[in-house]
C-alpha cells in the first residue's frame, strides 16, 4: 500500500470510529444532567439485602400513591379491597422468586387494563388530590437512574420544582432518612435489574460469545491462508 | 506436520461451527420453554362439603384440570369393574391407593392423548356403572381412574393429597405421598 | 449414506452445478478493499433482525394497554432469554443502519453507482428508504415515552408543508393528509399502533427481502465494481481475478466473525444507547420528555430540517437530499470512476462525509442560534457536494478527451 493510501485508510478509519464513538458511546456535546449519588447511598443501592428492606419501606411509605406492578406491589387502598386476592389469583400471573433454592410466589402481576379497571376509583382519587396519577414505578430505575431517584426522593422540589410529590424523609428529624431513601432506591433497582446471579450468568455468556466470534474469525483466517497456499494464490 | 496442522484447523472449524450452532439454538429453544409461572399453583384446597355425592368438581392444579370426586358410602360393594391390567407409578391400581376413601382427587387428563374425560354418574350404553369416559378415543375409566377399556396405557394420574378437617388439600403429601 | 442422499438430491436439483457456477467459477477482482465487506455484513445483520424479530413477535402485544408491559415484563423478565433477543433486535437495528450507511458511502467513494450499475444503486436507495421506514415503525412498538413522542414529531413533519410560501391551502391539505394517514387518525392510538405493527412485522420485511434479492441479483448481473475504477477484462487479465469461494468467502467470513464479536459486545455489555433510558417510561400523551430527538440515523436530516428557519424549506431541503442521493448516478456523468483516480471528486467526497457527520452530531446538541448557523453551513456543503458533481464531470470529460479517451 502506498503512503497516500495508508494515510487515507487511517483517516477514514479514524473518522468512522470516532463518529460512532460519539453517537453511540460517549457524546461530549449532548446535554446531560448528572445527579450525584453519595458514596454510602451508592453502597446501599448495590446491596441486595438492602433491597429487601427497601421493599418493606416502600410498602409503608410509598404504596399509598405508587404501585410496582412488575413486583406485585399495588396501591394500599387497592390491596385492602375484599375481592383483591381473588382478582390477583384469577386475572394475574404469579411472579416467582427463588429463595434458598425453593421457588416461591412473591406476588402477582396483573395486566395494566385489569389493574386500572379495578383501581379506577382509587386512581381517580389520587388524580384529584395530586393533579395526575402518580406513576407506576416498575421501570423507573431504568428511566431515571439511582442518582436522580435518590436526590428526588430526598427533596422532590429541589430536583423537579412544582412536582406534586411530597417530601417524605426529613434528615433533620430522622437520622436514618438518607439510608432509608437509599434502601428504597435499592428496592427499585432490584425490580428493574436482573438479579446478581442472573447478571453473573449474562456476563459469562457475553464473554463466551464475544470470545467465540473472535476465535472463530482467527480460525477462518488461518484456514483461508492454508487453502489459498494450496491453490497457489497468494 | 503439515497434514496435522491442516487437520487441526479443519477440526477446529467444524467443532467451533457445531458449538456455534448449538449456542444459537439453546437460547431460541429456551424462549419457547414453558413459563415457570404457569405451573406454580402448588397447593389447592377444596371444601369437600360442597361436593355433592356422586358429584365431580373440577378445579385446577399446576395448570391441569383436577377432578375431585365424592362417592357414596358402600359404593365399592355396589359396582364392580372389569379393570385392565395397568398400574400407576406406585405399581398399584388407583383404587388400592385410595384405600377405600370415598373422597379423592385425580388429574382429569386422559393418559392416552390428553383429552379431558367426561363424568358419567349414571353410566351409559358402553358401561352401565358410573365411570369416566374420554370423548376423544373412547377410553373408559373407573371413578378412581383405573382403565376399564379403550386405548389409555395407564390409570389417571393422582396428585399428592391429604385431609385437613373437611378440606382436601391437593399438592401436599398425605394419604397419597407423591404424584403417581 | 449421507453422501448417497446428497448425490440423489444433486442429481435432481443440480445444486452442485449452481454452487460451482455461483461460488467457484464466479470470479471477482483480487484487489477488493476492506469496505467491500459491508454488503455482506448488512446481509448478516438483516438475518439477525429477522430471527430475533420472529422471537419477539411471539410475545409482543400490539395493544396500547399491553405494548409496554409485553416488552418490558413479558419479554425482558418472563421469557427465558427474551432480553437477549430484544437486545439483539435493538442493537441490530442500529448496526443495520450503520452498516448500510457505510455501504452507501463506500459505493459513493468507489463510484459503484455508475454504468452499468445504476440500477444497483437505485434499488439500494429504495432498500435504504424502506429500512428507514421500518426503523421508524419499529420504534413506536415498545410504547415508551421516546417511542410515542418520536413518532408524534415524525408524523407532524409532513404538516410543515402548510408553511409553503405559495399555494398554502393545497400544500397544507397534502401535508395534513399524509400526517393523518401515517397516524391512522388525529391521535396516536391503538389504530396507529396496529398499523405500525403490521407494517413493521410483515409488509416492510417482505418488501425488504424482495428488494435485497433484486439488489444481489443486479450486483451479480453487472459484476462487482473495482476500487481502481475500471472493468477487468476477463480474457486478458485472468491474474487479476480470483474465485469468489474460497478467496472472498473465507476472508469476509473471518471479518464477519469479528464484526459479530463487536456486535455481541454491545448486546451483552453496552445497551444504554440502543435501549435509551427515557423509553423505559410508558408513553404519556400529556407529557413530552425534555429532550426529544430522532434516532441518530435520522439526525442528519433532522438537523437540516431544524436549522433552516422556514419549516417548509426545511422539509423541502431534507427531501431534496434524499432525492439527490437517488439521482446520484445521473448527476455524476464523468467517464472517470473511483475517488482513487478523481482528485476533485475525492475532495468533494471528504466535504460530504464530514458534513454528514457534523450534521448528525449537531443534531444531538441543543438548538442554539450558533448551532443553527453551523447546521445551515453544513447543509450548504452537502448541497455543494451534489451540485459539484455535474461540474466535476464536465471538467473530467475535458481531461478524458485531452488524453484521447483514456481513463
Amino acid at each position: 500500500m502506498s503512503a497516500a493510501g495508508l494515510i487515507k485508510t487511517v483517516f477514514f478509519t479514524l473518522i468512522t470510529v470516532g463518529f460512532f464513538f460519539i453517537i453511540w458511546v460517549y457524546n461530549p456535546f449532548a446535554h446531560k444532567e448528572v445527579y450525584e449519588l453519595p458514596e454510602e447511598a451508592a453502597r446501599i443501592v448495590g446491596d441486595p439485602k438492602a433491597a429487601l428492606e427497601g421493599r418493606e419501606l416502600f410498602k409503608q411509605s410509598c404504596s399509598s400513591c405508587h404501585s410496582v406492578r412488575y413486583d406485585g406491589v399495588y396501591l394500599m387502598s387497592v390491596e385492602a379491597k375484599p375481592e383483591w386476592q381473588k382478582i390477583l389469583k384469577t386475572m394475574g400471573k404469579p411472579i416467582l422468586e427463588t429463595q434458598d433454592g425453593k421457588v416461591k410466589i412473591k406476588g402477582y402481576y396483573l395486566p395494566r387494563d385489569v389493574y386500572e379497571a379495578v383501581a379506577l376509583q382509587d386512581l381517580e382519587n389520587l388524580k384529584a388530590s395530586f393533579g395526575k396519577v402518580p406513576p407506576d414505578l416498575s421501570t423507573i430505575y431504568l428511566a431515571r437512574g439511582p442518582g436522580y431517584l435518590y436526590q428526588f426522593i430526598m427533596d422532590p422540589q429541589k430536583v423537579l420544582p412544582g412536582t406534586s410529590m411530597p417530601k417524605l424523609f426529613f434528615p433533620e428529624y430522622d437520622k436514618e432518612a438518607p439510608q432509608k431513601v437509599a434502601k428504597i432506591v435499592a428496592y427499585l433497582r432490584s425490580v428493574s435489574e436482573p438479579s446478581p446471579s442472573e447478571k453473573a450468568k449474562r456476563l459469562v455468556m457475553g464473554v463466551a460469545t464475544v470470545g467465540y466470534f473472535i476465535l472463530m474469525g482467527f480460525i477462518l483466517w488461518f484456514y483461508r491462508k492454508r487453502v489459498l497456499e494450496k491453490m497457489g494464490i497468494s | 506436520m503439515e497434514a496435522t496442522r491442516r487437520d487441526f484447523l479443519g477440526f477446529a472449524l467444524g467443532g467451533m461451527g457445531v458449538i456455534g450452532a448449538l449456542g444459537v439454538l439453546y437460547p431460541v429453544i429456551r424462549t419457547l420453554a414453558p413459563s415457570a409461572a404457569s405451573t406454580t399453583e402448588a397447593k389447592v384446597e377444596i371444601d369437600v362439603n360442597k361436593v355433592p355425592e356422586m358429584g365431580l368438581r373440577v378445579t385446577s392444579w399446576k395448570g391441569k384440570p383436577l377432578f375431585v370426586i365424592k362417592l357414596p358410602e358402600g359404593f365399592e360393594g355396589k359396582y364392580s369393574y372389569d379393570v385392565k391390567d395397568t398400574t400407576n407409578d406406585a405399581g398399584k391400581l388407583n383404587k388400592d391407593l385410595f384405600k377405600g376413601r370415598n373422597i379423592f382427587a385425580v388429574i382429569g387428563v386422559c393418559t392416552h392423548l390428553g383429552c379431558i374425560p367426561l363424568w358419567k354418574p349414571e353410566g351409559d350404553a358402553d358401561l352401565a356403572s358410573p365411570h369416566l369416559h374420554c370423548p376423544c378415543h373412547g377410553g373408559i375409566y373407573t371413578p378412581w381412574g383405573d382403565v376399564v377399556a379403550g386405548p389409555p396405557p395407564r390409570p389417571l394420574w393422582v396428585p399428592p393429597q391429604r385431609f385437613e378437617g373437611n378440606k382436601l388439600v391437593v399438592g401436599e403429601p398425605g394419604f397419597v405421598e407423591r404424584l403417581v | 449414506m449421507l453422501r448417497r442422499i446428497a448425490a440423489w438430491i444433486d442429481e435432481r436439483a443440480k445444486v452442485g452445478d449452481l454452487y460451482r457456477e455461483q461460488m467457484i467459477e464466479y470470479k471477482v477482482p483480487k484487489n477488493l478493499t476492506f469496505p467491500y465487506v459491508f454488503g455482506v455484513l448488512a446481509l448478516i445483520t438483516f438475518a439477525l433482525q429477522i430471527v430475533s424479530g420472529i422471537i419477539l413477535i411471539m410475545y409482543y402485544k400490539p395493544v396500547i394497554a399491553h405494548a409496554f408491559d409485553s416488552t418490558n415484563y413479558t419479554i425482558m423478565r418472563e421469557i427465558d432469554f427474551g432480553w437477549l433477543f430484544r437486545h439483539i433486535h435493538a442493537a441490530g437495528a442500529n448496526f443495520f443502519l450503520a452498516i448500510v450507511y457505510l455501504h452507501m458511502f463506500t459505493g459513493i467513494y468507489y463510484n459503484a453507482y455508475k454504468k452499468p450499475r445504476e440500477l444497483v444503486w437505485i434499488v439500494g436507495w429504495v432498500i435504504y428508504f424502506t429500512l428507514l421506514v421500518t426503523a421508524l415503525t419499529g420504534y413506536l412498538l415498545p410504547w415508551g415515552q421516546l417511542s410515542y413522542w418520536g413518532t408524534v414529531v415524525t408524523t407532524e413533519i409532513p404538516a410543515s408543508l402548510a408553511d409553503a410560501p405559495v399555494l398554502k391551502g393545497i400544500f397544507g391539505a397534502i401535508g395534513e393528509t399524509i400526517s393523518i394517514w401515517m397516524k391512522g387518525g388525529y391521535k396516536l392510538e391503538d389504530l396507529a399502533l396496529g398499523r405500525f405493527f403490521g407494517l413493521h412485522v410483515v409488509f416492510l420485511p417482505l418488501i425488504l427481502l424482495g428488494l435485497v434479492a433484486i439488489h444481489l441479483f443486479l450486483v451479480r448481473a453487472a459484476g462487482i465494481s473495482n476500487p481502481e475504477g475500471y472493468e477487468i477484462d476477463k480474457k486478458n487479465e485472468p491474474e487479476k481475478l480470483v474465485p469468489f469461494h474460497p478467496y472472498v468467502t473465507l476472508k469476509e467470513g473471518a471479518i464477519a466473525m469479528w464484526y459479530l464479536a463487536l456486535f455481541f459486545f454491545f448486546v451483552f455489555f453496552y445497551m444504554s444507547h440502543f435501549l435509551p433510558a427515557d423509553n423505559f417510561e410508558p408513553a404519556d400523551p400529556l407529557k413530552t420528555p425534555p429532550h426529544i430527538a430522532p434516532e441518530w440515523y435520522l439526525l442528519g436530516f433532522y438537523e437540516v430540517f431544524r436549522s433552516i428557519p422556514s419549516k417548509f424549506w426545511g422539509f423541502v431541503a431534507f427531501n431534496l437530499i434524499l432525492l439527490l442521493l437517488l439521482l446520484l448516478p445521473f448527476l455524476d456523468f464523468s467517464p472517470l470512476r473511483s475517488a482513487r483516480r478523481r482528485p476533485l471528486f475525492f475532495v468533494m467526497f471528504l466535504v460530504f462525509v464530514i458534513s454528514s457527520m457534523a450534521l448528525t452530531i449537531l443534531g444531538t446538541m441543543s438548538p442554539t442560534p450558533t448551532n443553527a448557523k453551523l447546521g445551515m453551513f453544513f447543509t450548504a456543503l452537502v448541497f455543494l457536494f451534489f451540485l459539484s458533481l455535474p461540474v466535476i464531470s464536465f471538467v473530467e470529460w475535458g481531461w478524458y478527451k485531452a488524453r484521447g479517451g483514456q481513463a
